[in-house]
């Protein structure tokens, strides 16, 4: 969730009897093309609430647990094997199932807990929900078997909550030491009023905080990637040109300066970083200010392109069951109402990676999704606030893999002279060994204290050279420059599989930090 | 260009407009409609603020769903209606007698006083003069919360001195008028912008210039809708540019003006197929008042009833208690508001780790926090809330007398005190618990009875562990206190929630409960009971009225 969106959803927000109507005219609908692939089942919601779902977590026998904006957590049984899809009524501000539908393909909720200062993240552990709302990490269980929870115990509390809307605080699951992560949005996500917003936490297991990481802007979520190692997601604002995916390493600073009053109180952290300079670029900036690490994904802003609100770190940890992108990383992103696939790889140290397009048509503005070692892969969210080109209010959906495999690039890795593509398919060795097929930019962002950034310093590389492998799964390219911490772009329009599809998605956004050695 | 009109106006609220009075001649006879209603356990009506036209004639549907007796008197601009209220009880007999309507030459309206689940219809003309009529439930007690604002709002200056220019030309956007030469020049009858000067139906340019006196330093919205485009100029501001080649649709500016007269430019062009013109203006103390001749059809003429976003959710505990945390005003940033089906209601502070507000009647209104992003503390729905101890920690060790209870910091650490979390009972009841210096505390509350008839918070704070010497409980501080009806009658600070003031009045029974100064303590034992009961503040209130 970010400030500064759309105006538009303001004024949704305040008539809601005229956002249904403008809601159909600006709604997305899935693309067939993407549907052959991987389904969207938008499923019914409950009634006389709006089921906001701002976190997403499997309880240990598989049912599907929900924290919401409105403070919520609802159980939903049978959600992997649903096939009833609701309808969206405005008048009941609800999706509605079909009656006739047999109950074993829907969805059935309950209503585990409410009142809580809404729920940005879940997890669970020896029997307990963890939840994380706006001020402390929580974690609540039924004692008495009716399927509610009575029993509401305070893990830790520790941050600060100045009453501003904006400080969210968003929970990740269990990491691999046991400990919790909380990533505390800045004070109306520009400044830190109160201790530790805009800052990456960690909670151990006996309640204690230990501040981890400062730099945070506007945190959208929290995740693992398949060895464990933890990002989030920032939004586009000051001194982020663009949404990014950032890798949280103990002691770094991730980039906004807005929070760093707050060393005083984490000696752990040593000594405050050097202010980052204005108007600069990140690549400089490194040189600077040894903490700060650079964005490991900038999810490129903009219409048609990635996002606009990066939210929920998605890990497919189900070994083919979602499909061939196993071990890659899936961000839904909030006004877009789609899901981008990022691939990373380690340079020099330093994670690094491309994104690529992968699903659009999301009915609401997604914020929580988690994906099971089934390849279940459940989203939902929320457009209160903000809009989301869903144009639905709210939602709860789950994407499937149909089971056939789209042609697509499947990992871009970063060489010393160029890239090196692989494929979901063997690639037709004429079009993808002709330079034409492609066509490439660089560009980066300002690292600035301003809103935003365009997109700035463009240098136009030449394709000079391909070599496509004898199996036609890769493609090597020569680029005659590489650009240090630019984001290279790279467009794929002409390259066919061996059966002759253009590859589904056919643009690459690589942010390249390090450019390999060998 | 004009095909899209119909529908490009539906979206105007029709009850804005239905309700503003329009005294043109064809609607002369049409009574304006208006629903006033008293919200529910609230102490509030439904709208704080209406607007009319001068001398509109209009019909008063008020409604009163509330489970108590109110009404509704108009008084005249500069009213202190909470003075006008106190004065008619300074004769207690006389003001039943005339069921709590005061006889005072400040009113010019009022209704009966209305039982509950009543409605009565008024007619009445509005006053001729512009101005700000406030208005009051005068039934004993509600005056503090329960008004609003008539706003009688005239129209707006008019332009002076209009002239035009007219062009010809082929354009799709507003030429460079300074640049080409008019085919016509002349003023404009009536000062109100027009396109009827000749026959042209296509393909001509106008440029209107006059003056415009702004009556006070105030900000002011300018309005127009043109096919095609136009361009306004007020001063040396651009004040709205409305470009290009469209059909007409209503768009807005706001501008901070300083009084005086400015120069006014109004650039138009039409192309081809339909043709029109509006330009209109309003601010605080005038309506929207028109500066052309044509005006869209439905557009509303005035200003929109203001409704509070901040309304409309609200949470009614009906099975059981309900929890909401989220942020309550006056009571931090980490409150546990909890609401009980008989219109009993606190608020409990994660912060302070003690009771911080009670109230009574409707619980609260989740609209706010709800409803787009969710920002800014929302006070109770209800009525007479109270705050005994003024966001203090519960528990202090005293050692010598007038020793100063410590006083909690916001976003600061309460020393000596961590936060436990709470756990629900069978009913859903919460207990809250926390540790104080190695103290393990319960602390429970729950509803008795209703609020309607004489219902009671009833509070148990049960401790484990070794309690410290000349350990005390806060009940009250800052407070007046009176021994009265086996406790004490327990008279707060003054209290102000957005804007609002409240009693803050309450009694409190505790067993070995002792008088500090302004502080109301009871030693620190194994389990202490406190009863929360609020005076009657309307010992007529629960009784049908004869009418």
């Amino acid at each position: 969730m970010k400030a500064q969106r759309l105006l538009l959803s303001v004024l949704l927000g305040t008539l809601p009897s005229t956002s249904a109507l403008l809601s159909v005219a600006r709604a997305e609908t899935p693309d067939p093309a993407e549907a052959e692939y991987y389904k969207i089942t938008t499923f019914p919601t409950p009634p006389g609430t709006a089921l906001e779902v701002s976190s997403v977590e499997f309880l240990p026998d598989g049912r599907v647990a929900m924290g919401t904006r409105r403070g919520e957590v609802w159980i939903a049984s049978n959600a992997q094997n649903a096939t009833n899809a609701g309808v969206w009524n405005p008048k009941e501000m609800k999706y509605e199932a079909d009656p006739a539908a047999p109950a074993k393909n829907s969805v059935i909720y309950q209503r585990f807990a409410e009142g809580q200062h809404e729920i940005l993240g879940l997890a669970t552990k020896d029997g307990w929900l963890y939840a994380t709302n706006r001020y402390e990490v929580l974690r609540m269980k039924d004692e008495t078997g009716a399927g509610k929870a009575t029993r509401f115990e305070t893990v830790c509390d520790k941050w600060g909550v100045s009453g501003d809307y904006h400080e969210y605080s968003f929970g990740s699951r269990f990491d691999k030491n046991g400990d919790l992560w909380v990533l505390a949005c800045l004070t109306g996500s520009f400044s830190s009023k109160t201790p530790f917003r805009g800052w990456a936490l960690r909670v151990k297991p006996d309640g204690t905080m230990v501040p981890t990481c400062s730099g945070v802007r506007s945190p959208g979520g929290v995740g693992f990637d398949a060895d464990g190692e933890v990002y989030y997601t920032d939004n586009q604002g000051p001194w982020h040109g663009a949404c990014t995916l950032q890798h949280l390493i103990p002691g770094s600073f991730q980039g906004h300066p807005g929070g760093n009053q707050w060393y005083d109180l984490a000696p752990n952290m040593g000594p405050r970083p050097v202010e980052p300079n204005d108007a600069s670029r990140m690549v400089l900036e490194r040189e600077r200010v040894k903490e700060l690490v650079p964005p490991a994904v900038y999810m490129v802003y903009g219409p048609g392109k990635i996002g606009n609100s990066s939210t929920a770190v998605v890990c497919d940890l189900s070994a083919g069951k979602f499909g061939p992108f196993a071990k890659q990383i899936f961000i839904p992103d909030q006004s877009h109402s789609n899901i981008s696939r990022v691939y990373l790889e380690t340079v020099n140290g330093v994670k690094q990676g491309v994104v690529f397009p992968f699903l659009k048509g999301l009915r609401s503005g997604p914020i929580g999704a988690r994906m099971g070692s089934d390849g279940k892969f459940f989203v939902g969210g929320s457009d209160r606030g903000w809009g989301a080109k869903g144009g639905q209010p709210f939602a709860f959906e789950r994407v499937d893999w149909t089971g056939k495999v789209p042609f697509e690039v499947h990992e871009m890795h970063a060489k010393p002279d160029g890239f090196e593509l692989t494929f979901t398919e063997p690639v037709d060795p004429v079009t993808a060994g002709n330079p034409a097929s492609y066509s490439a930019r660089e560009f980066t962002y300002i690292y600035q204290a301003k809103y935003g950034s365009p997109e700035v310093d463009d240098v136009w590389p030449k394709i000079e050279k391909i070599d496509v492998a004898k199996d036609g799964k890769s493609v090597r390219l020569k680029f005659d420059v590489l650009t240090k911490g630019h984001i290279h772009e790279l467009h794929l329009d002409g390259v066919r599989s061996a059966k002759g599809s253009p590859v589904l998605h056919p643009v690459a956004y690589y942010t390249l930090n390090e450019i390999p050695a060998k | 260009m004009n095909f899209l009109r119909p529908i490009l106006f539906s979206g105007v609220l029709a009850t804005a407009a239905s309700l503003l009075g329009v005294p043109s001649p064809l609607q002369a006879q049409e009574p304006v409609e208006i629903t006033l209603k008293t919200l529910t356990a609230q102490m509030k009506f439904e709208l704080n603020e209406l607007v009319i036209s001068p001398g509109a004639k209009v019909k008063l549907n008020f409604e009163n769903p509330d489970d108590m007796p109110h009404n509704v008197v108009f008084c005249q601009p500069g009213t202190d209606v909470v003075q006008l209220v106190t004065k008619m009880l300074e004769k207690p007999e006389e003001a039943m007698k005339n069921n709590f309507l005061p006889e005072d030459p400040k009113v010019w309206l009022k209704s009966r006083l209305l039982n509950p689940h009543e409605k009565q219809v008024i007619e009445f003309t509005a006053p001729t003069k512009p101005g700000n009529y406030p208005y009051v439930c005068s039934f004993p007690g509600h005056a503090a919360t329960m008004q609003g604002v008539l706003r009688v709002l005239g129209e707006g200056p008019k332009l002076q001195d209009l002239k035009f220019a007219l062009y010809h030309g082929d354009w799709k956007n507003l030429p460079d008028f300074s640049t080409l030469t008019p085919h016509r020049t002349g003023e404009v009858p009536g000062n109100l912008v027009q396109l009827n000067f000749d026959d042209y139906k296509n393909q001509y340019g106008l440029v209107f210039t006059g003056k415009l006196n702004v009556p006070a330093n105030a900000e002011y919205t300018f309005y127009c809708a043109s096919d095609d485009g136009c361009r306004i100029t007020v001063g040396e501001e651009r004040v709205l540019n409305n470009d290009g080649i469209h059909p007409a649709s209503i768009k807005e500016s706001k501008k901070k003006l300083k009084k005086g007269e400015y120069p006014v430019k109004i650039e138009y062009f039409q192309a081809a197929g339909g043709a029109e013109l509006y330009v209109g203006w309003k601010s605080d103390a005038f309506d929207t008042t028109a500066l052309s001749s044509w005006t869209p059809p439905n557009w509303k003429k005035g200003v929109e009833q203001k409704t509070n976003e901040f309304v409309g959710m609200p949470l009614e505990p009906k099975d059981g208690p309900l929890i909401y945390r989220n942020f309550i005003a006056g009571t931090g940033n980490r409150s546990i508001g909890v609401g009980f089906p008989g219109g009993l209601n606190f608020a409990w502070s994660a912060e302070t780790m003690n009771l911080s507000m009670a109230w009574k009647g409707a619980f609260i209104d989740a609209a706010r926090h709800w409803k787009n992003r969710g920002g800014g503390h929302q006070p109770p729905a209800g009525f007479d809330v109270v705050r005994p101890s003024d966001m203090a920690p519960p528990f202090a060790v005293l050692d010598a007398p007038g020793a100063v209870w410590p006083s909690f910091v916001a976003d600061q650490p309460l020393e000596g005190y961590a936060w436990k979390g709470y756990q629900l009972d069978a009913k859903g009841v919460p207990s809250f618990n926390y540790v104080w210096n190695g103290v393990e505390v319960e602390d429970r509350l729950e509803a008795k009875g209703d609020f309607k008839s004489g219902g009671t918070l009833v509070r148990t704070l049960t401790l484990k562990g070794k309690i410290p010497e000349k350990a005390f409980l806060l009940l009250s501080q800052k407070s007046k206190l009176t021994p009265a009806d086996k406790g004490f009658a327990v008279q707060g600070e003054k209290l102000n929630l957005t804007g609002t003031n409240y009693p803050n009045q309450l009694l409190i029974r505790a067993e070995g409960a002792t008088i500090s100064g302004d502080a109301l303590l009871v030693p620190a034992r194994k389990q202490i009971q406190i009863t929360y009961a609020w005076p009657e503040s309307h010992p007529a209130s629960h009784t049908p009225l004869a009418q």
